[in-house]
Order: structure tokens, then sequence, then C-alpha cells
């Protein structure tokens, strides 16, 4: 089942004399559990699809649909609705609340949406305790790691099941450790909650835990990868092959 | 872009960010310079008379130097922050210290020399409008000129020459402190950081509001006769002031972050909108800006309280010239009195005239009275008091045996209570009486001249009288033993009758009062009072509003980062709006309910000494000042409209 479906999708910014063309008709759908990585170079055009995928930003033109809602028309007060009833967010820089404790930062999406008080401590004590995350739950964002901080994000964007995940270089602020932590962890709730992901990362590494991984290439899409049964290593490899003909930036690792 | 440019966008942009610095600025010095004007025009001695209304206002233009020149320095502090990283980053490109310097000095002598000119200018022609009001207020018939004065020109252009420097030494010297790596910093580091309570905090926000209501509570007792003498009172009143003050920074610096940190323990992490953007946010900065915050509650509740205790004043007069002269005109002896009415008569105007004698006598009345005024060298059992017979009186009547007591006055009641009834000793010359004693009539019969200042008048019997009479002291009567009152009977007349009375006792007036003079002379002082405090006050208010303004533009911008999460989260521009009026009704209204409070105790206090009516003058003052306050907090309010728009 098709959870996202976005076709022909343009964006520009500037004017009448100076476009500047970022997305130049692309076609993307994403399936229910699937785990998508979007990856290419900087300046390629990939925060932006998620931007306007994640209904952040308008497309010039072009459709998305996501469960089957046209979302481009949508009025800002119904995208907002939309936002916080389907749609979890996951930031390179976190965009935790500094001045809310853990618990109340990943509690925020639930408030919104009016859940009972006791149903959201059961949904935060589960989720937490996946994400190894209960301990600190008393703390501020500024007394924990980057790691720590990043889990708390994710937990923030799963507490309330939305139908898709964004994340934008979720591991791009962590080190090695923490990063494969947090992968590991977004797949782990992938595969048991059947939650739909989908990744920015320029990170080879970070999207080989993903189930697909879409290359882009100046606004339009390059090529993509599927993981298949492969193990997480063969596919690593395949995308850092298809990185090196993209001309991406060359990573050890 | 040359550095003229610069100078030039930056000054385009800094405008449409501080139109209310800019404002403030002309504000201030447009009243600065009508104060001056006034100070210089000659109508303002000729007409206050006896007090100097010219020194007065003087000593109110140093004040608002004070105010304003606090506030400038305060607000520029503020902005030069915020631009530190524009700073930084000159620096970074190669420009020297002083070449920076120069940018800046130039760009705020444009903004602040043609600001000072407006203000001038609005000056200038708002003094008439000033001179009007302050006319309207003590109420003379006057025509306001409008004149140009050099003098006041010179001096406030020397003023704000002097605040300018001042302003531009604090820039140079925040300039030459800082290094390029610390630049970057500043704006990350002015507020703390968000962490956990710790139980010295707690201990704090106890304390806090422990010690104001201690103050509260000890204020409510000043005058209440717990405090005999003067010493103690005096002491009393520092400690009032010590712990309310104390109390208030402690109150910001710990009460307010304990008492929401309770809210949200109750919540168990489950926040609304509202909560988020309201309790957490001001949770962190009351603490950081404690001491701003209770300096604009202390200064507030100040001008507050004093502009409360003016209006009552200036509320009470009619009132109070009533009870000290109870008749319209008092006339010193017979011949004076037939004078007078020989010139009524023949302008047509009708009166009534009453006669009473006052005889002076010494009472023991130590046992229906509760003194607090052991060491005044005040002695209950031998008081001085003037005795009225009832004969003299039409409205009241009093027994063989009686006594009432006439003429009450809140300032000294406060003092001395009356029992409701008790035994009276009545010392003539060479004997005494036993009286008993009834009751108090508010309302006084004699002026206070015959009562001894502010003590009620005694109403004896006729009979009593008569043997008073006959053994007189004749050491403690006063010279005139007559009290001659008059009344119009056309209230229509009254204005009339006084001038006529003005025309013949223009030189002597001496004994003779009229009452609807005093009213006058009274007012003449307390209006101006009031008017110099009321625009002391407005000043203040548009300050410390701009101040908090200032600080909520700058958390607005602080706090951006967290809008953009909050929308892409998918709360909508207007629940975070809602939740900001949350804050904001938090943000200017705890300073403002707590300098409302603190003065509300104040004022209760001590309020009897200037006037008989409390509750109406405060309230009017109160609901003012609250709603030119809350201007800012709306203005604030827009503002942060525009940084949640711009957002996501």
């Amino acid at each position: 089942m098709v959870i996202l479906e976005a076709q022909k999708i343009y964006k520009s910014y500037g004017n009448k004399f100076n476009k500047q063309e970022v997305l130049k008709g692309i076609d993307v759908s994403i399936g229910k559990g699937e785990f998508l990585s979007i990856m290419g170079a900087s300046g390629s055009g990939k925060t932006t699809l998620l931007n306007v995928l994640s209904s952040i930003d308008h497309v010039s033109t072009g459709s998305i649909k996501i469960e089957g809602k046209e979302i481009t028309s949508l009025k800002e007060k119904q995208l907002a609705e939309f936002r916080k009833k389907s749609l979890g967010f996951i930031f390179q820089d976190y965009n935790l609340l500094d001045t809310l404790t853990v618990k109340e930062n990943i509690l925020l999406p639930l408030s919104i949406a009016k859940v009972s008080r006791k149903a959201a401590d059961s949904l935060f004590h589960s989720l937490a305790s996946e994400l190894g995350i209960r301990e600190i739950e008393h703390k501020y964002p500024n007394e924990i790691s980057g790691g720590q901080k990043q889990r708390t994000s994710a937990a923030r964007a799963f507490i309330h099941e939305p139908s898709i995940i964004f994340a934008d270089e979720p591991t791009g602020a962590l080190d090695s450790k923490s990063a494969s932590d947090l992968l590991n962890k977004l797949s782990e709730l992938n595969m048991k909650r059947g939650s739909t992901i989908a990744m920015v990362t320029h990170d080879p590494v970070a999207a080989s835990y993903s189930s697909r991984v879409i290359f882009i290439k100046d606004g339009q899409i390059y090529t993509q990868l599927t993981k298949g049964e492969q193990d997480r290593q063969a596919f690593f490899k395949d995308i850092m092959k298809t990185q090196a003909v993209l001309g991406g930036v060359q990573h050890e690792s | 872009m040359s550095l003229n440019q610069l100078i030039f966008r930056n000054l385009k942009k800094n405008l449409k960010n501080y139109y209310l610095y800019v404002f403030a600025l002309i504000f201030s010095s447009a009243l600065y310079f009508s104060f001056v004007t006034l100070q210089y025009d000659p109508s303002m001695d000729e007409m206050t008379g006896s007090i100097k209304g010219g020194a007065a206002l003087r000593a109110a233009s140093v004040l608002l130097v004070a105010i304003v020149s606090i506030f400038l320095i305060y607000a520029n502090n503020l902005f030069i922050k915020r631009r530190s990283k524009e700073i930084g980053l000159f620096q970074l490109i190669g420009m020297t210290k002083g070449r920076i310097f120069r940018i800046l000095t130039l760009e705020n002598f444009l903004l602040y020399s043609a600001s000072v000119i407006i203000g001038i200018g609005a000056g200038f022609a708002f003094s008439k409008l000033i001179l009007m009001i302050l006319f309207k207020i003590i109420d003379i018939d006057m025509l306001a000129e409008l004149r140009f004065s050099p003098e006041a020109l010179l001096q406030t252009a020397i003023v704000f020459a002097v605040i300018y420097l001042l302003i531009m030494l604090m820039n140079y010297l925040f300039i030459k402190r800082q290094s390029i790596l610390s630049l970057f910093k500043v704006t990350s580091s002015t507020e703390t950081r968000a962490r956990k309570l710790s139980i010295f905090e707690i201990l704090i926000g106890i304390v806090g509001i422990t010690l104001i209501l201690t103050g509260y509570y000890v204020s409510s007792k000043l005058f209440s006769g717990d405090f005999t003498n003067m010493n103690r009172l005096f002491m009393a009143m520092i400690f009032i002031l010590a712990s309310v003050i104390i109390g208030t920074y402690l109150f910001f610096k710990g009460s307010v972050s304990f008492i929401f940190n309770l809210i949200r323990k109750s919540k168990n992490g489950y926040l609304n909108i509202n909560e988020v953007l309201s309790l957490s946010s001001i949770m962190f900065r009351m603490r950081s800006n404690a001491m701003l915050l209770s300096i604009i509650t202390t200064v507030s509740a100040l001008a507050i309280g004093l502009l409360s205790l003016s209006y009552i004043s200036y509320y009470s007069v009619d009132n109070g010239a009533a009870s000290s002269q109870p008749d319209m005109f008092t006339l010193a002896d017979s011949e004076d009195a037939a004078a007078f009415t020989a010139k009524l008569d023949a302008e047509n105007i009708d009166y009534s005239q009453k006669e009473i004698e006052v005889l002076q006598a010494n009472l023991n009345i130590g046992d229906i009275m509760d003194s607090a005024l052991e060491e005044m060298n005040f002695d209950p059992a031998n008081v001085s008091m003037g005795i009225v017979s009832d004969e003299a009186l039409e409205e009241i009547d009093a027994e063989a045996d009686e006594v009432l007591f006439a003429g009450y006055n809140d300032a000294l009641g406060r003092f001395y209570n009356f029992e409701d009834e008790g035994n009276i000793t009545l010392f003539s010359k060479s004997s005494s009486m036993d009286l008993r004693y009834i009751g108090l009539e508010k309302q006084s019969v004699v002026p206070y001249f015959f009562s001894g200042g502010g003590f009620p008048a005694a109403i004896v019997d006729e009979a009593v009288f008569t043997q008073l009479q006959n053994d007189l002291d004749p050491e403690i009567q006063l010279e005139t033993s007559t009290y001659i009152g008059m009344n119009i009977k056309e209230e229509a007349q009254y204005e009339l009758a006084n001038e006529v009375f003005n025309d013949l006792f223009a030189d002597a007036e001496g004994m003779n009062m009229s009452r609807m003079n005093s009213s006058a002379s009274q007012k003449l002082v307390m209006g101006l009072a009031m008017f110099i405090v009321g625009f002391l006050g407005l000043t203040f208010l548009i300050t410390s509003g701009c101040i908090l303004y200032f600080k909520q533009m700058d958390e607005s911008e602080d706090e951006k980062p967290s809008y953009v999460i909050l929308r892409k989260l998918g709360f909508t521009q207007w629940d975070l709006l809602r939740g900001i009026q949350a804050k904001q009704l938090f943000s200017f209204g705890i300073p403002l309910v707590l300098g409302l409070s603190h003065s509300y105790f104040a004022v209760q206090s001590g309020w009897f000494f200037f006037g008989n009516d409390l509750w109406t003058p405060m309230l009017i003052v109160m609901v003012v000042y609250t709603g030119l306050y809350s201007i800012f907090g709306v203005l604030s309010l827009m503002y942060y409209k525009r940084v949640i728009r711009e957002a996501l």
C-alpha cells in the first residue's frame, strides 16, 4: 500500500527574472512500512524535497498525496492539522525545546492531539524504554548527550504513531557510535511498529540501514537502489559505488 | 559598500525595529523641553504665588533626566548586545575597533539628534497643551501662551548631549572590552540555560514570598497603634521597605520558577501549548532578569503609590476644607462680619449667619481614649479642648451631664481612638465637673483654629457651658472666643460672595477665612504636585514599558527556533499566538500585579494623612496605569505575531 505519492514536483525559488529551479519534476512513492533514504550532494535538492514532501514548504507545481490526500492544496490551518496527526519529524540539530524536559518534549505531539493523560503516559513509557531514554526523562536537553537528544527527538516523532516520519540528516551531528545506535533503533522501530520513514542523508552508512535509497542530482532522481535480500554490508557497498558514479563527495568509513 | 552606505542601511533597519526607542526618546525630550520651558515661563511664579512652581518643576526635571538617562543607557545596552554579532563580523573582516566605534557613534548620532530635535519641536508645540492641563488641574482661569524660551532649548540640548556622550562612552567600553570570540557568544550567554531547580532556589522562592507577605503585614499594622514611638515607627518603615524590595527580587529570582515548577510537576510531562510557551519559558527568563524586573516593579509601585497619594490629596481638597472650615466663610469678629454682611446685602446675596461661643478648657479623657502617643508629650488626663454649648447648634442636643465630640480627622484618628462611651472630667478654673461621654460626630462644628488643630470640639449642655463660662481659666483662652460662620443660601451666588469677601479682606485676611479660597490654594499645591508626579509617572511608565517591550523583542528572537519546531510539529500560528498571549500576560502581568499590590499596601498604610477618600482616587490611578501599561503588552504581542508568522 502506498503511503506517499508525489508526482512531477517542481520547486523554484526567486522571482520571475531570477529563477532558481531546485526540484525539476520528481516522482516518488513510498510504501507503507518502508524505510526510504534520499541521498545526494550538497545543493542537489534533497532537503528541499523532504521539506515539500513534509508540507513545510510549498511546491511550485506537482501533486503530493499522503494516504490518498492531496496536501498541496491544503490551507495553512489544515496543513498544521495534517502535520500534527500524520507526520513525525527528526532533524539534524534535534529541534528539541530547551525549556522543556525530555518527557515534556516527547509528549508534545500528544498534547496537540488531545490524547488522554493516562494513555500518553503509557505510550511514553513503552517508547522511552525501547529507545533507552527512560532514565533521563526529567532532564533538560542541555544536560544530555547528542545521541540522547536525537533519540528523544526520534521518540517525539514516533509517539503519536504518524503515517510517515521524515528525518533530515538525523545522524549529521552525531559521532559514529551514537549514529549507529540511533540508526539501529530507527530500523528496529521501523520493523516492529511498521512505521514508514523517509530520511535525507549524505552518509552512505546511514543510508545502508534503510530498505531503499533514492539518489538525487540537480533536482532530478538520478537512480535508486533497493536493499532486497542482501545484508547491510553489501547494500553499503552498492551505495558507495553509486555515489562514486554520481560524483558525490567520497566518504571513508 | 562604503561606510556611509553601511551606516545608512543600519539606520534604516534599526528604525524599523526600534521605533519604540525612538518614540520614547522623542517623548522624553519633548517632555523635558516643555518642563524646562514651563520652568522659565514667567507666568509660573506669578500664579503659584507663595509656593515656587518653577522650583518644583526644576526638581521634577532633574528626576526626569535621571529616569530618562537610565532608560537610554539600558536600552542602548540591550541594542549593542543584540548587534554584537555584527560588530564581531566587522572586526573579522578587518575593521579596527576605532572604526566600528566611529560607525556606531555616527549612526547613533543621527538617530539620536533627529529624535531630540523632533522631540524639542513637539515639546514646544505641546508646552501650551501641558500648561493648559496644569491650569485646568489647579483650577486657574488663565490663558496659556505659547512662548519659546532659548534658555530651555539650551538646557535641553546640553542635557541630552551629556546623555549622548554617556551612551557613547558605554559603547566604547563595550567594544573595547570584547574580543571577536566573545562578541559572537554574547547573545547565547545572556540568558541562563534551562536546568533543574535546586533546593537552594526553592528556598529562595519560599523566602521571597514570605518576605513580601511579612512586609505587607507589617505595613498594615504601621499606623494602627502597634508602633508607638517615632523611632520604632521609623524602624518599621525601613523594615517594610527592605523586606518588600528584597522579597520582590527573590520573588523573581526564585518564587516564579518555584511556583511554575510546581504546576509543571503536577502535569507530569504532559504540557499543552499554552503551558509550553508560557510556563516553561518564563520560568527561566524571569530568573535571569530578576534584577531588572524587581527594579521595574519597585519603581512602578513607587510611581503608582505617589500618583495615588497625590490624587487622593487632590481629590479630598474640598472635603478637607469642609472639615477644617465648617461654614463657607469664617469671620474673626463682629465688626468684620458686619462689614461683610453689609456688602452682601448691597449685592442682594442671601446668607445665613451663626455665632458660636467657643471656650477653652482642660479635660481628663483618659477613660475613653486609647492613646498611641505615649511619647509625644500627650497626656489624656489633661487635654485642652474647645467647648461649645449645644444651644448654639441646631442639630445637636446634649443632656445636662452629657458631652459629645465633633470633628474627627482620619489621620489623627490613627493615633487615638475614642471609646463609644465613658466618663470625662471637665476642669474649670477652680472646680471640676464629671460628665458622661456619649459619642463622636464626624462633622466638625467649629474651625480647626478653635479646636486645637484637628482635635474634636466638645459639645456640652448649655448649663454646663454657663458654669464653665463663669469660672474660666484665662490662661488657656484664645484671643477670640466667638466663632462667626456664614453660609450663602444660593449656590449660584457663592462665587460672587467670595469675590465680595476677597475685595473686602484682600489685605488683611487674618482670621477671616473663605472655604473657597483655602480650597483653591490647596488645589494649587496638590494640583501642581499631581501634575508633576503624573508626568514623571507617565515618563516612567513609558520607559519601563519600552524596556519590557525590548526584552520581549529579544526573547522572541531567541525563541524563534522553538516556534519553528512547534510549527513543524503541527501547531498553527493561532495556537502559538494563544500561547504567547498567556506568556505576555505573565511577562507583563507579574511585574504589574506585584507593583499594584505593593503600591496598594503602601497607600493603604498611610493614605489618611493625605485625604479622606481612598478607593475612588486609588482605583482610578491604578486602572489608568494598567491601561497605559497594557499598550506595551499589546505592542509586544504584535511583534511576536510577526516573528511567529515568519517562523517556518
